[in-house]
């Protein structure tokens, strides 16, 4: 008792929380009772002085907010309910009163016999008007909690309680309280009997509409308007159950439409509604909104046009034989109004809320098939090409007007494009009048119909999903008259934009199977005509020989646009969610043909169409793409010709035939891993050795490195020899030879790295030992050991060849595992090398592996980083110092949490910037706009009073930046000069 | 700024694609389609120099004092406008409407873009449209007289103004 006093005396004085613990522990423990604190709190609770008084009620509120509620037995339960009642009345002590009762209602012991007492005090002392949102939200809480808890004792109550909730709830404002109200008059309007106060419930509720609440900025509650709307259900049972929907006020008739959707959409997601009996009611509803969206039409250029559009969708799927009446009506009259002469400005209007309309009919766009009659999408529409029946002539005829005029032009294919979606609402037939009418704007110069080009061809791509034929036989012929057969000369620009037009809208049209076995046949076609010798060149053999080199860039241009487009639409085919079943088959005829094209060239002894390596790159491309679709058995058959093709013919050396590895190399890129390849090692160990050929180029070199790293990657385990030749042999003999030239060396580097990165992405065991090798390189800190420290880097970025759609084998978190490892040898080597070309050779590796590794692998160490990077910003690499720039700017907005980092540095970050931003200090342009990008940044994080010292350096040393050679880098001085203005 | 709106109802255009620049593939310098110019970092002798698209991108996005749009939406100016002599740059305009009361306005949120963002050597000449505003002279003599605009910044609920005006020049939108 002593203690108990001690507490309460002395949270009177401090309201430390500590102390109401304390009793709380007490009284759970039974040392005390409530009956004590009760007495204890006797003086208290009835002095009168008014503070003392309501922080007794406050304590004892807290204590019942704390206390176990098996310590709060029906008759404290009872002796409590009664004591804040009695309390309610005294304005002091109304607020921890009604707190305490909002906790002391969840008790499991509130006896029935207290409510209707507890309610007739409520209901006459509460003046919701006076008391603050907090208050108020207790009695909200209290009636929730009893309304889920005691609802048969509430009913007995009857009028007494629907009367006197409504009185209470009226003027509500604050939305917190908002959707608690809401959740009750939802309960009481569906449970209780509020037939003589039906009015009332009308006035708390209605005048909240429409909701146009937005949440502040930093709302703790996070309430939106969608929790409002959704907690309004109650508002629709309202409506249809009782009958005394208004025609929406007129002036208030755009808000009130935005209401109506809410409604539909509670409407849509309770299928309570759907109940017989209020069935008449919901007619009645629907009919009067149908009215008054057919009149919203009359003006379709206003929004509430568009509005009441919406509406009338939403109720397709749940009033059908009204609203599809209205449908039909709403077509009708949008119709009239197309074709009235005095709303002529209004077509595109019309266009667009038909094509609403439209919409709202077809399936939604995520469902496949649109040929297939729609059953599935539930029985709400199945009828819903009747809808049009009468109207569709009608409006397909309007949709074709309105493309004739360029400025409805754009909605009419947006409209055309809704009606095909329609299921069996068009017939093939009259898709071929579409395919007819929209074709003419195919051709056209893009000049003068730009806009509507893309959403031609979507249409008709759409189109030739399901009619291919109309498309192939009216759109494709011009589109393929187009293309010439010989390459238009060198200065002919049109003639080639010209041919550029036709292929794109083709690239786009044709990846429909069946027109894009027609695209093949005719584009090879023509590369067949572009690798025949000219004509021209027969007939009159002595110019030939000059104009053969004049000519050939053209036609390699001409090829490269036709092979562009090709692989444009093998890309989309194959990118689909699920590819096109189709492309497989091409890896037994377009490959080959193509295979063939280039192969002859490259071993013909004149200057040929198909050595260009920009051919044989976009070459390269559609065989990656056509390999990767392809299953595993066409895969190894076609793998089989190919390296007999490669290996056991003759082994070219001239440039050209050395070329065509670019060939081989996107092959082997997407290839399975289970395609059969015999003496793999062998094989790698070669493919090694032909590239320290002298003659090898560095595109060569590349794609050498990618058959390397797909091999390495997907048959690590049946080529632990190649693997120990490199690591034994190979190492010794050139990677750590100093007597081989260092441009060799840097080479045998860049394989050593394509070959570690497939084992470290794939977390194989010999990464590692690849990996290491590297730190002895970087230790010798010359050139090679730069190389080296970049390709640290290189090892954890994520690159085309090794992904996922390539079928490479990738284990998660590996560039974690990997810095996890790297990162604690490099930054031990940083701060023990003395030797300057170590160091800063282990600045490059560091600088590479942060770039390439997320930020968040190394964010908490950045302090010990800053200092390491700041020190790399003075070295003469501008690699490096791109490097180290991109890491600050990417970690900028963490460093700015702990300012104190950024700011020590603040000083020398803007110098260093500054000077690495002078094209007079830096002539590398990447650093340049890196530096000015950052500097730009720094006012954002830094705090004004640390950088104000800088402004007027900054902006006059920016002054000079704009006026850098390079365009990118003036952009950036312009943005970052105009950070430090402000 | 007497509340009286000089154009209540202006035309708006659409903007055009946010880089007028077009590939070498499309202005017929390069015979291959996908030449699109890549920024080639590495070639440091390569200077690009200062150009009509590189002027009208600086102040495309200058919103103007009555509408909130731009003056590329309002067509007020356009990169044909511009003029770029070896160091003297002209920049014309065009007020939407003759009584345009805000032309000066314009100018000197024109003029005060290119002040920041371009390299002190240009002299800027700004200059309305020849017939398109009925004091045409005395809006071409406020413009250029750097007295006169030195005074116009030294006034503090004129910059604001402008400021207002800048506030959305180089945003990307």
């Amino acid at each position: 008792m002593e203690g108990l006093e001690r507490h309460v005396r002395s949270w009177f004085a401090s309201e430390k929380p500590a102390e109401i613990e304390h009793v709380i522990s007490a009284l759970s423990s039974g040392e005390c009772t409530l009956l004590d604190i009760v007495k204890t709190l006797g003086e208290y609770l009835t002095s009168e002085e008014d503070i003392l008084r309501t922080k007794g009620v406050q304590f004892l509120s807290l204590v019942i907010e704390g206390c176990p509620k098996e310590k709060l037995n029906r008759q404290a339960v009872h002796v409590l309910v009664t004591f804040y009642r009695t309390k309610l009345d005294d304005t002091e002590t109304i607020t921890p009163a009604l707190k305490g009762l909002s906790h002391l209602v969840r008790s499991p012991a509130l006896g029935s016999s207290d409510i209707p007492d507890l309610f007739n005090a409520m209901f006459t002392h509460v003046k919701m008007r006076v008391l603050v949102q907090s208050t108020r939200f207790f009695v909200f809480d209290t009636i929730d909690t009893l309304l889920k808890t005691h609802p048969d004792d509430l009913k007995a109550m009857g009028d007494q309680f629907v009367a006197g909730y409504a009185a209470l709830a009226s003027g509500e404002k604050d939305p917190r309280n908002l959707t608690v109200a809401f959740a009750i008059a939802r309960v009481i309007l569906t449970e209780f009997d509020i037939s003589k106060h039906v009015e009332d419930y009308f006035d708390i509720t209605f005048c909240y509409f429409p909701i146009t609440f937005r949440p502040p900025p930093n709302d703790p509650y996070g309430i939106s308007a969608d929790d409002l709307k959704s907690s309004l259900f109650f508002w629709v049972v309202l409506k249809l159950g009782f009958g005394i929907f208004q025609p929406v006020d007129a002036a208030i008739e755009e808000a009130a439409l935005d209401t109506l959707q809410a409604f539909v959409r509670v409407l849509q997601s309770n299928p309570v509604v759907a109940d017989e009996g209020r069935a008449d009611d919901m007619d009645d509803f629907v009919r009067t909104v149908c009215v008054d969206c057919l009149d919203a039409f009359g003006e379709p250029e206003k929004p509430q046009a568009r509005a009441g559009m919406k509406i009338l969708c939403s109720f397709l799927s749940i009033a059908q034989n009204l609203s599809s009446y209205a449908i039909a009506q709403a077509a009708e009259k949008l119709v009239t109004i197309f074709h009235d002469p005095m709303e002529v400005s209004n077509r595109a209007s019309v266009i667009v809320l038909l094509t609403d309309l439209l919409n709202s009919l077809a399936p939604p766009e995520n469902l496949p098939t649109p040929d297939k009659p729609v059953v599935t999408t539930s029985g709400s529409i199945p009828s819903s090409q009747d809808l049009l029946t009468s109207s569709k002539d009608a409006v397909l005829g309007l949709l074709i007007v309105g493309l004739k005029t360029p400025s409805t032009r754009v909605p009419s294919l947006h409209g055309l494009a809704a009606l095909i979606r329609v299921p069996s609402a068009v017939t093939k037939d009259e898709l071929g009048y579409i395919v007819l009418e929209v074709g003419e704007f195919v051709g056209k110069e893009p000049n003068d119909a730009e806009d509507t080009t893309s959403d031609v061809l979507s249409l008709l791509s759409s189109i030739a999903v399901v009619a291919p034929q109309h498309v192939a036989t009216q759109v494709l012929p011009p589109l393929f008259l187009a293309l010439p057969d010989r390459p238009p000369p060198r200065d002919a620009h049109p003639q080639r934009a010209a041919y550029w037009h036709a292929l794109s809208a083709l690239s786009q049209l044709c990846t429909q199977p069946e027109l894009f076995e027609t695209f093949v046949i005719r584009l090879t076609t023509k590369l067949d005509l572009l690798c025949s010798p000219l004509p021209s060149a027969s007939t009159n053999p002595p110019p030939a020989d000059i104009l053969d080199a004049e000519e050939m860039e053209p036609a390699a241009a001409y090829a490269h646009a036709i092979l562009t487009a090709l692989g444009n639409t093998l890309s989309a085919k194959v990118s689909k969610s699920r590819p096109d079943a189709d492309v497989p088959k091409y890896i037994n005829t377009l490959l080959p043909r193509l295979f063939r094209l280039c192969l002859e060239a490259a071993v013909s002894k004149e200057q040929q169409v198909f050595a260009d390596m920009r051919l044989l790159r976009v070459v390269a491309r559609i065989i990656g793409l056509v390999v990767e679709a392809s299953p595993t058995a066409s895969q190894s058959n076609f793998f089989g010709d190919l390296v007999s093709a490669y290996l056991d013919g003759k082994a070219g050396t001239s440039t050209r035939q050395r070329n065509t590895v670019v060939l081989y190399a996107a092959a082997h890129v997407p290839m399975r891993r289970d395609v059969y390849q015999i003496s793999l090692s062998r094989r790698l160990a070669d493919l090694v050795t032909w590239c320290s050929s002298d003659s090898c180029t560095a595109s060569q070199r590349e794609a050498a490195s990618h058959i390397l790293a797909s091999l390495v990657n997907k048959r690590a385990d049946d080529i632990g020899d190649f693997l120990k030749y490199q690591l034994d042999d190979y190492w010794s003999k050139v990677v750590y030879n100093h007597t081989v030239s260092a441009s060799d060396r840097r080479n045998a580097v860049a394989l050593w790295v394509s070959i570690a990165r497939a084992l470290l992405v794939r977390s194989h065991p010999s990464a590692m030992a690849f990996t290491d090798k590297l730190f002895i390189l970087i230790d010798e800190g010359d050139e090679v050991g730069r190389e080296a420290a970049h390709a640290l880097g290189t090892l954890a970025i994520k690159d085309e060849v090794l992904a996922k759609r390539n079928h490479a084998i990738l284990k998660v978190l590996y560039a974690q595992r990997y810095l996890d490892v790297v990162l604690p040898r490099i930054l031990e080597a940083v701060q023990n090398v003395t030797g300057s070309r170590r160091e800063a050779a282990y600045l490059v590796a560091l600088a590479s592996v942060l770039n390439a590794v997320p930020k968040t692998l190394y964010l908490p160490q950045m302090t010990k980083l800053m200092p390491l990077l700041i020190r790399g910003l003075n070295l003469d690499d501008p690699t490096l110092r791109v490097d180290i720039i991109n890491i600050l700017t990417d970690t900028v907005d963490a460093a700015s949490d702990e300012k104190s980092s950024l700011t020590s540095y603040a000083s020398t970050l803007v110098l260093e910037m500054l000077k690495n931003s002078m094209v007079t200090d830096m002539p590398d342009p990447r650093v340049r706009s890196g530096a000015l990008k950052y500097l730009a940044l720094l006012p954002g994080v830094i705090r004004y009073d640390v950088l104000h010292p800088y402004k007027a350096q900054v902006l006059k040393e920016l002054g000079k930046v704009l006026d850098d050679p390079r365009r990118a880098v003036r952009k950036e001085a312009v943005d970052a000069r105009y950070k430090y203005t402000g | 700024m007497n509340g009286e709106v000089f154009n209540a109802n202006p035309t708006i255009y659409t903007k055009s694609k946010r880089s007028l620049r077009k590939s070498p593939f499309e202005t017929g310098q390069s015979l291959w389609v996908d030449d699109i110019e890549q920024q080639d970092w590495s070639d440091t002798s390569d200077a690009e120099p200062i150009d009509q698209d590189e002027v009208f991108d600086l102040i495309r996005s200058i919103a103007d004092p009555e509408h909130p749009n731009s003056l590329e939406e309002l067509r007020v100016v356009s990169p044909e406008q511009i003029d770029i002599g070896s160091n003297v740059i002209t920049v014309e305009f065009t007020p939407t409407v003759p009584h345009c009361g805000m032309s000066t306005l314009i100018g000197l949120s024109i003029r005060v873009r290119l002040m920041r963002c371009l390299p002190p050597r240009f002299k800027v000449d700004i200059r309305v449209k020849p017939g398109s505003h009925q004091s045409e002279l005395a809006v071409n003599k406020q413009l250029n007289d750097k007295e006169r605009v030195a005074a116009a910044l030294e006034n503090q609920a004129l910059v604001e103004t402008l400021e207002k005006c800048l506030a959305t020049a180089g945003s990307q939108e």
